[in-house]
């Protein structure tokens, strides 16, 4: 019962008339960011972080356009998988094997109803879930010591990108370049200068938005300018614009399996929406490919992954907001942002500030309606913003950038770094490093070190302290499990026969 | 080979990491100080590089020629429009950035100078007057 009261508190926030036009606002924001081919949620969130503080917002009006943007862009991310056959972001690849195959036999219109089906089922599920699970682990971590916590970044990091095909190596190195690049600056504690090289302008460290901006962002530019001169398969035919009913139903049983996998892959610390809909995906191919539809445009292969990365987008909030570790890049992002608001999420989150959470849970619940809408009868007007020439939109969007991160800070530095990090980005791509590792241990790694300090302080420099709590023990238990899991599936992906077909 | 290259770079780079810890001391505070985080990642770093050094991946396909000149020319033409923001004023140097950029994709010049003025025209509408977000308006000399 506490929930549903505190729940109608949030619903008296999020149906403030602000609030409700934020959220509409940054569901077509996100839903139009999604749409475009090569920008994902992270990108998307990242670049219209700064227009929420050039609104200046209320934190919990920035955070729920925010999280609206974020929903927004995983419905809109399956838009240019299925009509273009080229993801907007990693979650969305999955949507591609079957999405593409059937708008090409002619029913566009249907697998984009069926994935916008798939992905309301998939958040709204999810978005329960964040309201019954999230109280719960906050009451639970209450009770974390500074050790707990440590054990619990060290897991973030362990576990960030388990997706099958990147080597776990370059994924924990990519880890700890980002924690690296988080101890440049004045260190917290005493106040010595780290790794400033003299110069004043990085004592305050790497501002983590204009990381994020650089390393996604900017990157895609030079990414962009590599692919560009291979042609695409074009567009396909929309065909008539509203699915049937009895069309979109068809996926509905794998939309809610593949709901029940990506909430679980959503809320490990790390994992994100990547593996919710790989997980989803390759669990519904064994379960229903009986007669090799898989990959030839099943609607169950559209079904399965949409609704797992949605949920998953949706479950990795859940340690994002109760324990301050982000379970993606973009939950991270939006950590940056939390972070600057000067707003520490973690258990003490619910009980401080119970405006901000459960306005943010309920603005979602009414998100996703308004998703719904704008995704199966306005489908048609994403669609044709996909035919916007090239030459229009990347400048457009490159200028964004440019425009948020001078708008922080107004320093013509930050930019500079900013680009600096887009030539770090493209070559981690390149060799196909994890972007996301960087921006955790960029993120994080303050947090990280001063609980290890706080711990040691406790007792008074003993190391055992780290491992002398049974929470920490099971957590790095868990750690080492699922490393291990990483692991082995990597190396299965290498000499077995290939998962990803 | 590039990847071993690559992974040299990160070992040498983590070591040295490492040993730059060594010079931060404080005379007060907690027992562990600002130098031991510092090398308490340095080691995994090193070790992980190592291990790309001594098991490269694949190398990756570079594009060369065309590609890779537009490439240069993207990153010329950002660190240009960061440098000329200030002295040039917001308008002028977003619509040379942008008409730059806009060409370079491979469109006709006309076709470039429509998106260099029109996006710069609408973001320092939309962001200067309309959000308040002060930008700089004018080149250097004229204000």
């Amino acid at each position: 019962m506490d929930i549903l009261a505190a729940l109608a508190a949030g619903f008296a926030v999020a149906l403030t008339p602000l609030n409700l036009t934020l959220a509409a606002i940054g569901s077509f924001l996100g839903t139009l960011i999604g749409a475009l081919p090569g920008l994902g949620p992270v990108n998307g969130v990242a670049i219209l972080i700064p227009l929420a503080f050039a609104l200046k917002l209320e934190p919990s009006s920035a955070l729920i356009m925010l999280t609206c943007i974020y929903y927004g862009a995983m419905y809109g991310g399956r838009i240019s998988s299925i009509m273009l056959n080229i993801p907007g972001d990693e979650p969305a690849i999955m949507t591609t094997l079957d999405g593409y195959p059937m708008a090409r036999a002619g029913k566009a219109a249907q697998a984009l109803g069926i994935s916008a089906m798939a992905s309301f089922i998939g958040a709204t599920l999810a978005t329960v879930g964040l309201t019954l699970f999230a109280p719960l682990l906050a009451k639970a971590a209450i009770h974390f010591g500074p050790s707990d916590y440590f054990a619990l970044y060290v897991m973030a990091f362990a576990t960030v990108g388990g997706v099958v095909g990147v080597n776990p190596v370059k994924t924990l190195f990519a880890a700890f370049l980002g924690l690296m690049l988080a101890t440049v600056g004045l260190d917290p504690g005493t106040g010595t200068a780290r790794y400033t090289f003299g110069s004043f302008h990085l004592y305050d460290g790497f501002d983590p938005i204009v990381a994020i901006v650089g390393l996604f962002a900017i990157s895609e530019v030079l990414v962009y300018f590599e692919t560009l001169h291979k042609s695409s398969d074009g567009m396909v035919k929309m065909g008539r614009a509203i699915p049937r009913l009895r069309e979109v139903l068809q996926g509905l049983t794998a939309a809610f399996r593949g709901s029940a996998i990506g909430f679980v892959c959503g809320i490990l610390p790390g994992a994100g929406a990547s593996l919710g809909a790989f997980v989803s995906y390759t669990a519904e191919k064994q379960l229903s490919n009986k007669d090799g539809t898989f990959g030839k445009g099943d609607p169950r292969g559209i079904a399965a992954p949409e609704a797992g990365n949605n949920a998953a987008a949706g479950g990795a909030l859940i340690p994002m907001l109760t324990l301050g570790v982000p379970g993606s890049g973009t939950t991270a992002v939006m950590l940056a942002l939390l972070i600057s608001l000067n707003i520490q999420p973690g258990p003490l989150l619910f009980t401080r500030e119970p405006d901000l959470v459960w306005g943010l849970i309920a603005a979602l619940y009414l998100a996703n309606l308004v998703l719904l809408i704008l995704n199966i009868p306005m489908v048609g007007l994403f669609t044709r913003l996909l035919s916007l020439p090239q030459w229009l939109l990347m400048p457009f969007v490159v200028m964004v950038s440019f425009i948020g991160i001078y708008s922080i800070s107004h320093s013509v530095f930050d930019m500079f770094v900013m680009v600096g990090f887009g030539v770090l980005g493209y070559v981690l791509r390149k060799f196909d490093f994890p972007i996301v590792p960087v921006v955790l241990g960029l993120l994080l790694g303050a947090d990280m070190e001063n609980n290890l300090r706080r711990a040691l302080s406790i007792s008074g420099g003993d190391f055992s302290i780290l491992v002398n709590s049974p929470i920490a023990l099971g957590i790095y238990a868990l750690t080492l499990a699922m490393l291990a899991l990483a692991f082995y599936m990597a190396r299965k992906a290498k000499h077995g026969p290939d998962v990803s077909d | 080979m590039m990847n071993r290259l690559l992974g040299m770079a990160f070992l040498a780079m983590s070591i040295l990491y490492g040993l730059a810890a060594r010079d931060y001391k404080a005379s007060f505070g907690d027992p562990l100080g600002p130098a031991a985080f510092p090398m308490i990642i340095a080691i995994p770093a090193a070790l992980l590089s190592l291990a790309m050094v001594l098991r490269p991946d694949p190398d990756p396909q570079w594009e060369r020629g065309a590609p890779m000149l537009k490439q240069g020319a993207a990153l010329a033409i950002l660190l240009g429009y960061v440098a000329l923001l200030e002295p040039l004023g917001f308008p002028l140097s977003t619509m040379l950035g942008t008409a730059l950029l806009a060409r370079l994709v491979g469109t006709r010049w006309s076709y470039a100078a429509i998106a260099g003025i029109s996006i710069s025209l609408l973001l320092f509408f939309l962001f200067d007057r309309v959000l308040g977000l002060p930008l700089p308006a004018f080149p250097d000399f004229m204000s």
